[in-house]
């Protein structure tokens, strides 16, 4: 590699640099805690205003900030800014390449033989079943925010429409969970489009405030409207999936006794495994063939110029609508799905956490890439397990996590858009080779 | 001034605003088949306006515009497009994630063509601006400025216009590159026929390659004419060619 000496020379890096560096960070900290931390007031037994000093904790806080801009600092040298240029070894770099090309099907052959290596584990099952379907949901959302670019933090309301539309579809009228599955989805894609009407004409952080309203109004909805959704109650009794018919049970019509094999409860769990799999990679395979038509083109012309479009005769009114539509139908599939793994449903499983944890992974995972946003969901919702544990520190983590992420890939975890149209006659030139333009 | 049968596109009378300040203050303008027009005029003259309003945004107030004798003045913007009008916009205005491929693509995709049709138009933007070729995997925020307006141009060739309207597509260029520009346009026209309205501040370049012209000032034609005879008009060359001030 032959990289000109200008683009690997850094700023000034001395230690004086990076002394002073931190002494202004400290001196911030000192500035921001001496009157939160460093003067404690309370009000006395009779109203007055009483407070006491604690320089001890004021000073230990900004030693801490001290210490930990110098670290933050040399982690950043060692890493590297992030514009600049990176000088890789060639051979950790075909390395890399050789991983990113085998990375797509190697997991997914893992994830098709988890219910096979971990049979006898239902809480890894169970686990691999949440994090499937935040994948699909994280895909699902994908195309709202990664490809149309709209910034949806009402997302959960569509999960909640599917979840309610089968819930109530199966309980008060006995019908199987394959004819509500794509009356859920069409359900939401409807609620996609209504939400959608309204927000036209915005954009942005606007966009957002109104769909986070929506997600609220839905969840109230829910609550409020006794009769039909049983409010805080919820919905219970939710029949479990079958079979195309055959009851995945103990009774003499169930799965096992037509096989003539065991009884297991986690018959079941498998199914729903490979049953949340088909419909992630459903989603999946609907939005990469979407991207190559027209449509999804539109989608990510939209996200980024909405005046360019226009001038090019793109409707945006019916492609947005159909970027929300599209996106909440798989939303509502996901719903219909968690109705009937937990049998019951209730309106505390569609908060607005779960809304920002699902755009959370998605923005992670690298907005519109699918592979980035399934090892976020794996990493998000593996990672909350396996924090359990800590209980009163897992947020904190997550919360470094993210912040870490986006300073050094503040496109996510993969970044890379891969794109879709090719030459059919020419021959093709990567665009590694070709050098980026200077004007 | 030569008055053809039906124009292609007939402006009469427009009037545009932004909210109270009046940008279009009843503007006429006629483009031929054929012909290459060029609209002159000071910052804040109402050029980009005029572009605007042809399609759509802002809409007119006052006046018509006709295409081939069709009112499409409150037609929405996507429609017009479908008619077959192209605009390589002010600022240019690529999709910068989106590669130069895909981005010629959506040039093509609201339009209704054959794939052939496709390819051949595809050819032709490689033929007129052989960087794109070499750059079509390359994503379009990569490109120089000046690969960025062949892009621009090629996108809204792509759509088969039967008129193109370029506003200001010498814009920040290198005088070299902006010569290739302008040279593919007169391409374009001679070789193509393709209808061209050219909105421009390098008022030199522009009335040279247009057959004929109009200086624009404060919202109002104020001048019209052959390129050749505005480019000798004592106080065109004041205005715009010598750096003198318009009175």
């Amino acid at each position: 590699m032959t990289a000109p000496s200008t683009n690997t020379a850094k700023p000034a890096t001395g230690i004086l640099a990076l002394l002073k560096t931190a002494f202004i960070n400290a001196l911030v900290a000192l500035v921001l805690f001496s009157l939160m931390v460093g003067i404690r007031t309370e009000a006395g037994s009779s109203g007055q205003l009483t407070y006491w000093t604690r320089f001890g904790e004021l000073a230990s806080l900004v030693a801490i900030v001290f210490g930990g801009s110098i670290v933050i600092e040399l982690l950043r040298q060692w890493i590297g800014p992030t514009g600049a240029e990176k000088l890789v070894p060639p051979a950790l770099q075909s390395g890399m390449s050789l991983i990113g090309r085998y990375l797509t099907p190697a997991l997914l052959i893992f994830t098709l033989l988890v219910p096979v290596i971990f049979y006898d584990q239902r809480y890894i099952l169970d686990l691999a079943i949440l994090v499937l379907t935040y994948v699909m949901l994280g895909w699902g959302l994908n195309v709202v925010v990664g490809l149309a670019g709209l910034l949806d933090l009402g997302y959960v309301a569509f999960y909640a429409v599917g979840a309610y539309s089968y819930g109530l579809l199966a309980t008060n009228f006995g019908w199987s969970f394959w004819i509500c599955l794509p009356l859920a989805g069409i359900l939401a894609a409807f609620w996609g489009v209504l939400l959608g009407f309204p927000v036209l004409r915005l954009r942005g952080d606007y966009l957002a405030i109104v769909t986070l309203a929506f997600g609220e109004i839905i969840r109230l909805v829910i609550i409020n409207w006794q009769e039909l959704t049983g409010g805080p109650n919820g919905v219970s009794g939710i029949p479990r999936p079958t079979f195309f018919g055959i009851p995945l049970d103990n009774s003499d019509e169930g799965f096992a006794a037509r096989l003539g094999i065991e009884y297991s409860p986690t018959h079941r769990i498998v199914f729903l495994f490979y049953l949340i799999l088909a419909l992630a990679l459903l989603t999946n395979w609907v939005t990469i063939r979407l991207r190559r038509l027209p449509i999804g083109r539109a989608w990510e012309a939209l996200r980024e110029d909405e005046v360019a479009c226009r001038a090019l005769g793109i409707n945006t009114t019916t492609t947005k609508l159909t970027a929300f539509a599209t996106g909440a139908m798989f939303g509502g599939f996901a719903g219909a799905f968690f109705a009937t793994r937990q049998g019951f449903i209730s309106p505390e499983s569609f908060t607005f956490q779960e809304s920002a944890l699902v755009l959370a992974i998605v923005v992670l995972g690298g907005m519109g890439s699918q592979l980035g946003v399934a090892l976020a969901a794996l990493a998000m919702i593996g990672g909350f397990e396996l924090f359990r544990g800590l209980e009163t520190y897992r947020m904190l983590v997550f919360g470094m996590a993210m912040v870490l992420i986006m300073i050094w890939r503040p496109r996510g975890l993969i970044g890379h858009r891969a794109p879709t149209v090719f030459l059919t006659k020419a021959q093709a030139i990567s665009s590694d080779l070709v050098k980026e333009g200077h004007g | 001034m030569t008055s053809a049968p039906t124009p292609l596109l007939a402006i009469r009378g427009l009037r545009a605003a932004y909210g109270k300040i009046e940008a279009l203050k009843g503007v006429d303008v006629e483009i031929n088949a054929g012909e290459i027009v060029a609209l002159i005029g000071a910052n804040g003259a109402g050029k980009s306006t005029l572009m605007m309003t042809i399609f759509g945004k802002p809409r007119a107030r006052a006046g018509q515009i006709l295409f081939e004798g069709r009112d499409i003045t409150d037609m929405p913007t996507h429609e017009i497009a479908h008619l077959r009008i192209a605009q390589s916009p002010e600022g240019r205005r690529i999709f910068p994630r989106m590669s130069v491929a895909e981005n010629l693509q959506m040039g093509a995709d609201s339009t209704e063509c054959s794939d052939a049709e496709r390819e051949a138009m595809l050819q032709r933007v490689f033929t007129l601006f052989p960087r794109l070729k070499e750059r079509y995997a390359q994503r379009g925020g990569t490109l120089s400025g000046g690969e960025q307006q062949m892009l621009a141009i090629g996108r809204a060739l792509m759509s088969r216009p039967r008129l193109l309207l370029l506003d200001e597509p010498s814009l920040g260029l290198a005088p070299l590159i902006a010569r290739q520009i302008f040279d593919a346009i007169r391409t374009l026209n001679r070789q193509d026929g393709l209808t061209v309205l050219i909105v421009e501040q390098n008022a030199n370049h522009a009335l040279k390659l247009a057959h004929r012209g109009y200086v624009m000032v404060n919202g109002l034609i104020t001048l019209a004419g052959t390129g050749a005879e505005l480019l000798q008009r004592p106080e065109i060359r004041a205005a715009y060619l010598e750096g003198g001030r318009h009175g």
